[in-house]
Parts: structure tokens; C-alpha cells; sequence
């Protein structure tokens, strides 16, 4: 199963959505989920929604204290890890 | 009567090396607390806690039987064992949901599912992308211009003549405080401020297209443009947040894995216009263009995107040259209908952050032209009342111009004013309003209004606005012919602007301000862009897309105005 995603990845000619993946695996959302999750912290995929906008490294535009309210723009997206 | 348990067994390899890892630990005292299969599956996972607990116990045959067994079962799946064996748990619970739940043979069709047939279709999919794009930024110039036009009065008007009043009151009238207060903080920041309107617009849109899921569904149709072009698709979302500003769309290429993916992307992401340059858009494009304006701002986010997509070819088959792009999953939330709690926080959150920026970079940044503007050149002039033609900031200026002579904007106000928004891009506008400012004669009839005439001057003023973006948002729906032309910018300020570019045009002001709208576009990142630039990829990659920036624009303005004249086009 967990292989199979990264194989379909692998193999995909344009972006997919969750929702064809979990289609494509038969797989209820919320198990593909945990899947992903599982490789994420294996590093080979990589879940954008971890990425920031740079907070830590500090945000030199300096506008907001919090953090730059214009980096949650974009929707959550997840790849293979390049290991070339 | 219960279900008959179904075992579950690893493969064999994995099996034995379990078996013989349980049998090892039974008859190792210090280990026997825990059940032995379950100690041997979590040490083959590599689990820390029980490694730790087997290291414990001092015994280098356990450690090396462990060692041997992950090893050989390494060997034979070529991975490491762990994930073969979730891989496998995996498995095991997908045979049985697959066998125990029942699923429709096609699964049931949602609105979400029936809406992206049409708004991610492969060839209706871009068109509807154009459309959207095209309403946002009609909505952001149309609605927002009235309320733009409010602002600018009351600054120039009522809370000129308060704030010299004011002055006036506590013996600072007349003199330099009240030409840095009124010609530098309140021409300047509040000119700058006077295009809220326009961003608060525009971060509605931007909100009521994130939180509707619609801008996944861009990113997701853009993707196929970006690679027919040989582009990375995934470069796409950082070049949609750069929309908002490039600061963090240069850290969104964190979300490329190549490195070189990275920088090409970065060095694409300034070419999508970033809010900061809204303002500048606004103010030429209502002086210029007033009946198309909006047309005319789409038209260049357009060429953002295009140029971008041009440049990142040429890179790709030139510097780039490399392998192909890998694949993604993108989210795609359902649709949601937007609540106005959530739009309103995103609205505010960002419209404060551009506020916070006004008052401190633009603030300085204005602070600092003043002084320029006031200080004079050849001791021609007393400080302060100083002919701005005969400033410093026009001396400064004037060094700039002939680079810009070609393009039609070759004069010092134009060019001081592009200068100064390598600082931030809002400065442009600042900066041509203390120049042009500068030169207007004081206006006699304004410190005769009374208190009371000014606070009916502002009630009515927000009034007329509120109905002329009624009107406008009901001329967006078609109901009205769409034929009239949006709230000008002050007439001083506008005449002086227009009569600025026409001298330096030779007479064609429309094509100057065309081009000086395509460099503004284009032209060298600020300078909050170019750390981050050089935070993320180096020196070397910030230095390039700071001259070559620089270089692009000034090839694009060139073409846009030599070519416009060499047509004979008379805009």
C-alpha cells in the first residue's frame, strides 16, 4: 500500500488530486492520510503544509509580528522527495 | 455470534527473523518484562525506546543478533524493514475493509466534484482562471477608486488645513515643521495610505478565492500551462503568492525539492505583481486610462505572468537545462462558502501589515525625500521653501534620467520616483506626490473652510463614494452599459503628472505612462525582496535578478513605447 503511492507518483503525468489518489488506491481519505504522514517522517514525500513561510528565519519584512499573513496563500500540496 | 479472528503474519523472511529475535530475548532475564514477539517486532522497527532497553542489558549476543537480522532482512527487500513492515500492517487492514465494507461501484458525485469538472476541465479550465483574474482586479479598481478618491481629498483637504492649524496653534506654523508634516508625512504616507481602499479590495478577493478553494483549483489548472512550457508545475504556487508580495513567495520555493528549482523559481516570483505595486497601477491608470483602467491593470498582471513564463523557458533551456519535473499531489478542498468572520480577519491581518509598513519604511523613505526635496542645490533658495526644480532630490534625479529618456519617462520626477521604489514599491507613489506637491502653488481658498464645512465636506465625500462603488459594482454585473469612467485622481496631482510625462514624450504621455507602467512591473525587486533573495540562494543568484530585472524592463518599456510610436499609435 505505502509503496504504492509513492509508485503512482512515480508514474503521474500531471498533478493529482488527494481525492484521485485515494480513489486510485481504493483507500478511505483519512487512511491515505496517515500513509502520507508515515513517508513524510520517512522523508521521502514532502507535505508542504510543514513548509513556512519563514518565521524562524525570520521574515525580514518585518510588516507583521506574528508572521506574514500572506504566506498561507496556496493550496496544500504534496511531492516526492527529489533524491537525485 | 463474533467474527472468526483473522491472523496476521508478516511474510515469511520477515517471520523468521521475528521467531528466532522472541525466542533470543525469552531467555534473556533482563528483557522478559516485555511479551517477547511484540519486543522483537518493535526492535526490527527500530523503535528508540527498546533499542535503548536492549543496549541496556550489556548483552553483545542479543545486539549482534539483532544487527545480523535487519541486516539480512534488508537484503532481501532493499529498504529498510520498517516500512516494510507498516507497509505491509497497511495491506493487511485493506484487505479486510476491502473485503468487510461495501462501496458503490462509482462513487457518488458531490457539487464539489460536478463544479471542478467545468473549473479544472482541461480547456475551460485556463479561460475560467483569465475570467476570475480579470473580475478580481475590475473589483479592486473600480469599487475601490471612489474611496481612493475620498482619501486623497480628505488628506490634501480637512486634515491638511487641521494639521496646519494645529501647528499653527503651538507656534510651529509656517515654517519647516509644517512643510515636513503636510508636504512630507501627510503627502507621502498618506498618499500612500489614500490606496487601502485598493488593497482591502483586492485581500477580499484574494480571501474569497483561498477560502472558497477556487485558488487550489488555479494553481492545479496552471499547472499544465506551466508545463507545456517545460516549467516546473509546482513553481506555480509560489508565483500565486506572489500576487500578495514576494517576500514570502520566495520562501514558498522551499516547497521545490531541486535546489535549481528553487532558484529558478525565485528568480521568476518578482515578475508576478505584488500588491505593493497596486498603488502605482492605480494612480497612472486613473490619470491616463480612466475609462480602462481596470483593463489596463489586468493587462499587466497578465504580462507578469507571461513574462515570467517567457523568462523561465529561456532559463530552462539555457541555465536550466535539467531533468524533468516530478510529479505532486495537490489538495483540493471542497468548495466552502466563505465566512465573512474568516475574510474579515484575512482582510484586516494583511491591509494592517501594509499599513505597518507605511508607517515605518514608507514613513522613513518620505521623511528622507522631503529633506531632499528641501535642501537646495547651487544655494539657490533658503532650505524648506526651496524650488523643488532646484532641490537636491532633482539634482539626485536628474543623474538617473537619461537611462530613462528612451522609454519616455526621462524626466527627474518619473525617474527620482522609480529610484526610490527599489525601497518599497508604495514609495513610487509617495514620492510623486511630495515631487508634484512640491511644485503646486498653496491653495488660498482653503483656509477659509470652516471646521464645520470640512466635517461636511468628509460625511459627503464618503457618501458620494459609497454611491459611485454601488454603481460601479452594479456596472460589473451588467446591469449599467459599463461606460463610465472611474473617480480621476486629484486634478493638481494629475495634471502635474500628465503635463510631467507628456514634456518628457515629446507629447505621447499615454505610451510614456504605458511604459512606465510596464517597468514599474517589471523592473529590480525592493530591497525587503532582494534579502530574502540573498538569504535563500546567495549573492551571485540576487545580484542576477537585480540587473536582470533591471535589464528586462527597460527592454520591455523600450518596446513598448519606440514600438508604440514607430506604430503611430496615439494613446
Amino acid at each position: 500500500m505505502l509503496y504504492q503511492i509513492l509508485a503512482i507518483l512515480e508514474q503521474a503525468e500531471e498533478p493529482l488530486s488527494l481525492h484521485e489518489l485515494s480513489r486510485r488506491l481504493n483507500v478511505e481519505p483519512s487512511a491515505l492520510e496517515g500513509m502520507i504522514a508515515f513517508w513524510v517522517r520517512k522523508g521521502r514525500l514532502r507535505d508542504s503544509a510543514a513548509v513556512s513561510c519563514g518565521q524562524q528565519a525570520g521574515c525580514v519584512c518585518n510588516a507583521h509580528r506574528q508572521g506574514c499573513p500572506l504566506r498561507h496563500s496556496g493550496p496544500r500540496m504534496i511531492a516526492l522527495v527529489d533524491s537525485r | 455470534m463474533a467474527p472468526p479472528p483473522i491472523p496476521f503474519r508478516y511474510p515469511s523472511p520477515i517471520e523468521r527473523e521475528i521467531e528466532q529475535l522472541a525466542t533470543l530475548f525469552a531467555q534473556t532475564p533482563a528483557l522478559t518484562s516485555y511479551p517477547a514477539r511484540w519486543l522483537a517486532i518493535q526492535a526490527l522497527e527500530g523503535d528508540e525506546g527498546i533499542l535503548a532497553a536492549i543496549e541496556a542489558c550489556h548483552d553483545p549476543e542479543v545486539r549482534a543478533a539483532l544487527m545480523a537480522s535487519r541486516e539480512r532482512l534488508r537484503a532481501v527487500y532493499g529498504d529498510e524493514i520498517d516500512i516494510v513492515m507498516v507497509d505491509r500492517r497497511y495491506q493487511f487492514v485493506h484487505d479486510i475493509a476491502s473485503r468487510a465494507v461495501t462501496r458503490p461501484a462509482l462513487p457518488p458525485t458531490t457539487l464539489s466534484d460536478r463544479i471542478d469538472q467545468i473549473v479544472t476541465h482541461r480547456w475551460l479550465g485556463i479561460p475560467i482562471f483569465l475570467v476570475v483574474m480579470w473580475l478580481v482586479f475590475k473589483l479592486t479598481t473600480d469599487v475601490a477608486a471612489p474611496f481612493v478618491d475620498w482619501i486623497e481629498r480628505v488628506l490634501s483637504g480637512p486634515m491638511s488645513r487641521w494639521t496646519a492649524a494645529l501647528l499653527g496653534f503651538i507656534g510651529g506654523g509656517g515654517g519647516w515643521l509644517e512643510s515636513l508634516v503636510i508636504d512630507g508625512v501627510i503627502a507621502g504616507v498618506g498618499g500612500v495610505l489614500a490606496f487601502v481602499p485598493v488593497l482591502f479590495t483586492l485581500y477580499f478577493a484574494l480571501a474569497l478565492l483561498e477560502d472558497s478553494g477556487y485558488m487550489a483549483r488555479a494553481a492545479f489548472v496552471m499547472d499544465r500551462v506551466m508545463r507545456l512550457f517545460g516549467l516546473h508545475g509546482k513553481s506555480f504556487l509560489p508565483l500565486i503568492v506572489g500576487f500578495g508580495c514576494s517576500v514570502p513567495a520566495i520562501y514558498a520555493t522551499r516547497t521545490l525539492d531541486s535546489y535549481r528549482d528553487r532558484i529558478l523559481t525565485g528568480l521568476l516570483v518578482p515578475f508576478m505583481s505584488c500588491s505593493a505595486r497596486l498603488p502605482v497601477y492605480v494612480l497612472i491608470a486613473m490619470i491616463f486610462f480612466p475609462a480602462q483602467a481596470g483593463h489596463v491593470i489586468f493587462g499587466l498582471y497578465l504580462t507578469g505572468i507571461v513574462v515570467a513564463i517567457g523568462v523561465g523557458v529561456l532559463l530552462r533551456h539555457t541555465l536550466f537545462r535539467q531533468q524533468p519535473a516530478t510529479p505532486f499531489v495537490l489538495e483540493l478542498p471542497p468548495y466552502r462558502l466563505p465566512t465573512p468572520a474568516q475574510i474579515w480577519r484575512q482582510m484586516w491581518e494583511r491591509t494592517l501589515a501594509f499599513v505597518r509598513n507605511a508607517g515605518t519604511t514608507i514613513l522613513a523613505a518620505s521623511v528622507v525625500i522631503w529633506l531632499l526635496l528641501a535642501i537646495p542645490v547651487n544655494r539657490e533658495g533658503q532650505a524648506v521653501a526651496t524650488d523643488v526644480e532646484q532641490s537636491a532630490f532633482a539634482y539626485l534625479a536628474r543623474l538617473t534620467a537619461p537611462v530613462f529618456a528612451p522609454l519616455g519617462f526621462g524626466n527627474w520626477e518619473s525617474s527620482g520616483a522609480l529610484v526610490t521604489g527599489l525601497i518599497a514599491k508604495e514609495v513610487v507613489v509617495a514620492t510623486l506626490i511630495q515631487v508634484y506637491v512640491g511644485e503646486e502653488p498653496p491653495a488660498d481658498e482653503a483656509s477659509s473652510a470652516t471646521l464645520s464645512a470640512d466635517l461636511g465636506e468628509i460625511v459627503y465625500g464618503f457618501g458620494a463614494a459609497v454611491g459611485e462603488a454601488m454603481a460601479a459594482l452594479v456596472g460589473m454585473g451588467g446591469i449599467t452599459s459599463g461606460t463610465e469612467t472611474i473617480a480621476p485622481v486629484a486634478n493638481e496631482l494629475a495634471t502635474a503628472i500628465r503635463a510631467g510625462l507628456t514634456a518628457s514624450s515629446n507629447g505621447h504621455a499615454g505610451l510614456a505612462a504605458l511604459a512606465f507602467l510596464v517597468f514599474v512591473l517589471l523592473y529590480t525587486p525592493c530591497v525587503a525582496t532582494l534579502a530574502v533573495s540573498r538569504h535563500e540562494f546567495g549573492l551571485r543568484w540576487m545580484l542576477v535578478s537585480l540587473l536582470g530585472q533591471f535589464a528586462i524592463a527597460w527592454l520591455a518599456a523600450l518596446l513598448v513605447f519606440q514600438g508604440g510610436l514607430a506604430l503611430g499609435i496615439a494613446i
